[in-house]
């Protein structure tokens, strides 16, 4: 199945090229500053939503049906509202969501390491499996695991909302990993076990901290996913006792009817901690992606 | 980097299996019921959550437990009931909507009220339907709610108009009223429950029957509806306005009148220059009476297979209906009690919801004619009001077809 | 249940350093990495999946969960759906909403990529800032975009009108027309951060050498493109496409907190329908007839398109 064509296997032959410079072409200013303005359009076109949610959060005391464009007279009512509610939801999301990403980053890595470089059979069909999970809608899912985590006792408890939100990164953790070991030498790895490592040791010495922007990467897809998750959280909780910040909102939402303001201003919370996140992880991102030669 | 030192192997299967022990055994203790708590399954999610305990509490205290909510959005308090059911975990009260009472009632795992213990006389009639099904109470409503026409005094007054009381004045008015970026009139059309309880009104007192939707009579609610859009006194985006979007149009000066319920009162009061009031929904012609649909939520007890509890659960049930309670309850959501004389010291404190005290004696249950199948009718009424309001299909054609979607279920 | 995710795991461990011989072992201490994430995706997959399929051949109704008892109705809850008009109303809806989301998402997603692979000022920082509509919930970008799609109210309009490029306002979401365009261009502007992100990466990874040697030949920007770049960024393309389809052929909230299915069934989906049948009429069995036309209709795209790529997919042995 190996085809030197294909762009993971590419890499590894040629030099690393430096990062941020696909193009040969000389950077000439004009033309970079042009495409800067139009990066820029593309941003406020893209972002245009999201500034109307933080202009509405902004604006105190205003229904919605009479949203000013600017928030002229802006106003940290609505932030206060809703920060001295929701405090309790945003350490929730973040436990459970941090815990969903070594759960999920603890099963994947061996996986993706053993579907990629061990040679096991079936290894294609498990690779198919894998995307093939991504089909059954989370509904399905939260149904049918309510009534095991009754018998297993967990629901209501973070541990089982960090088990459940897990299934939301690991197939793409999975996925991602191996293309990107796919790629990792075999010598390397080989060098290890001559010098006497078992294979697991060899995974960790060696496997492990090459793949480390994969893994960021991984994790970084595995916290978003857990962050955002409802469905689960609605599904798997029948108490506030575990209540992440997306249920908090939603309860929020039916119970402010008019209170546009707040609510919105609770999306914005909602949305600064991965934001954060994203922008300190910002350079994982795309290096991991695709798998290949970052060291 | 590499290092010659053998570990013992340690396969990620192991760890991960260790961890899976760990965790099973360590919340493998089973959860018995805690005597001295009675639970309740509602939807008082947020602020409600806080001042439905305090009515728990009044009563919980005198009968020397304690009462545990646990409350979902108002979506999703059905699906979670019948997750509970499944694990035989449901609370000791099960407050529902009353819609979806017959559902639940027809699995036989509710305590018919007699039995359990709760009292149920001197309740309003129309309180005794929202709760029953075939003939047998199952659910109590401590206050219920309805639909009226709101209306934006000042600006009538200003077009020197009266609130309209018939179909044709609606119309008129509606059109009188409609200026600028204002439209006369505004109710919610969305293909949900919303959307069905304020089309209820206009279709039952135009003489439609969810039972048999294209005998032709709901007909004329539907052309109703579609010639207010039509001759665009009201907007067409009612098909995507839920009862809270137009509660917001209303109070955005966009909509001059519109149909929606009482709970919407304390954010109109906070509106100080919004003078606004209520009147019965018109009726197809003079003289007819509106028959508005009743809701709010019912409390019924789950057979749990513990009596005792059941016993106890009653008992509190019992408290929150007497007639001190259920005043200061339908006061705190701007409902109307159920006891009668609760409902007459309600009305002479609020005068101003006095419409809605008087339409709640007449109006009708959503579930009264079809039971359990209500959900499929509801959805198939949706259906027609959607696909005429869009131009889709002609009142009588778009009654036939959801009678069709709504009998493919029987 | 129980037993899958707790006991299992561990025999290849033990087996493992006990009394296997040491090629056995090496075999097993092999499958000792991928164990652990199959028995989990076993668990938290497969055994829903097989429920739902068992389930819609009985007669599951809101009394099951109070008795247990689902009888087997054989075909009965297939038929159901199979004669209701709005099943394949849905299915012809989820294609176009499908079809129409990838095309906008891939299409503005590779262009944004490829124009972020040059290098300028504030590129990096730009880059980042796009992924922000990804992470809010998307319970309120729903909300949000309801707001700004209203017919009258909506800033959407007000812009169009204002700059007269609209004669009356759009009724987005109001008409039977528009409704479900309206949902696939809410859900492209949802979906554009992911497929640029990740193809962004793709286009890292392509080795800068090759592009000389094109610009050494001549080859002008669209050739390099097309006998480059796309050639060399096929398996992630493969990726994202694959993941795209299968998370957005079942997309629920979205259209639930949009349109809520309508106006006039016009927006209802494979997901939407499964959610009315199962949690509004609480006809478990027809919703979960529909979950598994769903999760067909998913494998059967999955596998033409993965046969149609197979050198994309499958590097592994």
């Amino acid at each position: 199945m190996t085809t030197p064509t294909t762009a993971p296997a590419g890499p590894r032959r040629t030099p690393r090229p430096v990062p941020g410079t696909p193009r040969p072409s000389a950077p000439r200013t004009r033309r970079s500053l042009g495409s800067t303005l139009v990066a820029l359009l593309v941003l406020a076109v893209l972002l245009f939503p999201l500034y109307w949610m933080l202009n509405i959060a902004l604006q105190p005391g205003e229904s919605l049906a009479v949203t000013r464009w600017l928030p002229t007279s802006p106003g940290w009512d609505n932030f206060r509202r809703a920060l001295s509610t929701q405090t309790d939801s945003l350490v929730t999301s973040l436990v459970v969501s941090l815990g969903a990403v070594v759960v999920c980053l603890a099963l994947a890595a061996p996986a993706a390491y053993g579907l990629a470089r061990l040679g096991l059979r079936g290894s294609r069909t498990i690779v198919f499996g894998t995307l093939i999970t991504q089909m059954v809608p989370g509904i399905v899912i939260a149904n049918a695991l309510y009534s095991a985590y009754v018998d297993l006792h967990l629901v209501n408890s973070p541990i089982g909302l960090i088990l459940a939100d897990a299934s939301l990164g690991l197939p793409f953790s999975i996925v991602l990993l191996r293309a990107f070991m796919v790629a990792i030498p075999k010598e390397t790895v080989e060098a290890a076990l001559v010098d006497g490592a078992n294979r697991f040791t060899a995974f960790v010495r060696v496997v492990l901290p090459m793949s480390r922007n994969a893994l960021i990467t991984a994790g970084l897809f595995t916290f978003l996913f857990a962050w955002s998750d409802f469905m689960f959280a609605l599904t798997l909780n029948t108490t506030d006792d575990v209540q992440p910040i997306t249920l908090s909102m939603y309860e929020f939402m039916g119970a402010h009817v008019s209170d546009w303001g707040a609510v919105m201003a609770t999306a914005v919370i909602s949305a600064v901690p991965a934001a954060v996140l994203l922008v300190i992880a910002q350079k994982y991102v795309a290096a991991g992606v695709t798998g290949g030669s970052v060291k | 980097m590499q290092t010659a030192r053998r570990r013992p192997p340690a396969p990620a299967a192991l760890l991960t299996a260790a961890a899976l022990v760990a965790v099973t055994g360590l919340t493998g203790c089973a959860a018995e019921p805690d005597p001295g708590v009675i639970t309740v399954l509602n939807s008082a999610t947020d602020i409600e959550h806080a001042q439905e305990q305090e009515f728990y509490d009044r009563c919980a205290r005198r009968i020397g437990v304690k009462v545990r909510q646990i409350s979902v959005p108002a979506d999703q308090v059905a699906a979670k009931a019948l997750r509970m059911a499944s694990s035989h975990s449901l609370t000791d009260i099960l407050d529902l909507d009353g819609s979806e009472l017959p559902q639940f009632a027809a699995t036989g795992g509710l305590v018919p009220l007699e039995e359990a213990g709760v009292a149920v006389t001197g309740m309003s009639a129309a309180a005794g339907t929202l709760g029953s099904y075939r003939g047998t109470q199952y659910g109590i409503a401590r206050s219920v709610n309805s639909l009226a026409l709101f209306y934006n005094a000042d600006v009538l007054r200003e077009a020197g108009v009266e609130p309209p009381t018939t179909w044709a004045e609606l119309k008129a008015t509606a059109k009188k009223l409609t200026r600028g970026s204002r439209y006369g009139m505004a109710f919610s059309a969305t293909p949900n429950a919303d959307g069905v309880y304020q089309f209820l009104p206009f279709f039952w007192s135009a003489g439609g029957d969810e039972s048999r939707l294209d005998d032709g009579k709901g007909a004329p609610a539907l052309r109703l509806w579609k010639d207010l859009v039509d001759q665009k006194s009201a907007s067409g985006a009612v098909v995507t306005w839920n009862q809270q979007d137009i509660a917001e149009q209303f109070i955005g000066g966009r909509a001059a009148m519109m149909v929606n319920g009482p709970w919407n009162v304390p954010v109109l009061n906070e509106h100080k220059d919004l003078n606004w009031a209520v009147a019965p929904i018109p009726v197809p012609e003079a003289g007819r009476p509106p028959v508005p649909p009743i809701g709010g939520t019912v409390m019924t007890v789950p057979r749990t297979g513990d009596e005792d509890r059941q016993r106890t659960a009653a008992k509190i049930i019992n408290c929150l209906n007497e007639r001190r309670n259920q005043v200061d309850w339908g006061e705190s959501r701007n409902n109307v009690p159920t006891r009668t004389s609760a409902a007459a010291e309600y009305t002479a404190k609020n005068p101003k919801l006095a419409a809605f005290a008087e339409e709640v004696e007449t109006a009708r249950s959503r579930t009264d004619r079809v039971g359990e199948r209500w959900p499929v009718v509801s959805d198939a009424l949706a259906s027609a009001f959607q696909s005429v309001l869009t131009g889709r299909a002609r009142p009588e054609a778009a009654l036939a077809q959801a009678q069709a979607q709504a009998a493919a279920d029987e | 249940m129980t037993t899958a995710t707790t006991t299992v795991p561990a025999p290849p461990a033990t087996t493992a350093g006990g009394r296997a011989g040491p090629g056995r072992r090496q075999a097993l201490l092999r499958w000792g990495f991928v164990a652990p994430a199959v028995l989990y995706m076993l668990a938290f997959f497969g055994y829903p999946l097989v429920r739902n399929l068992t389930m819609s051949f009985q007669s599951y109704t809101p009394r099951t969960y109070f008795t247990g008892e689902a009888p087997f109705n054989g075909f009965e809850n297939w038929r159901g759906v199979f004669d209701n008009p709005l099943f394949t109303n849905s299915l012809w809806h989820t294609l176009v909403f499908t079809a129409g989301s990838l095309l906008g998402q891939f299409t503005i997603g590779l262009a944004l990529a490829v124009f972020f692979s040059r290098r300028f000022p504030l590129s990096g920082v730009v880059r980042a800032v796009l992924l922000l509509p990804w992470l809010v919930p998307m319970v309120v970008s729903a909300v949000v975009w309801r707001k700004l799609l209203d017919q009258d109210t909506g800033v959407l309009n007000s812009a169009l009108t204002g700059l007269h490029l609209v004669s009356s306002p759009v009724p987005w979401l109001s008409s039977t027309g528009v409704a479900l365009a309206a949902t696939v261009l809410v859900n492209i502007w949802i979906g554009i951060p992911f497929n640029m992100v990740i193809l962004y990466g793709g286009l890292q990874e392509i080795p800068r050498e090759l592009y000389e040697a094109g610009a050494l030949d001549g080859a002008g920007a669209w050739r390099t493109f097309r006998s480059i770049t796309l050639p060399l960024l096929r398996p992630v393309v493969t990726v994202v496409l694959i993941l795209g389809f299968m998370s957005t052929v079942k997309i629920l909230d979205l259209i639930l907190a949009l349109t809520g299915g309508g106006p006039a069934d016009s927006t209802q989906t494979l997901g939407t329908v499964t959610y009315q049948l199962s949690f509004q009429q609480m006809n478990f069995g027809q919703g979960a007839v529909v979950g598994n036309v769903l999760i067909l209709v998913s494998a059967v795209f999955a596998v033409l398109y993965l046969r149609a790529n197979r050198s994309d997919f499958g590097q592994g042995k």
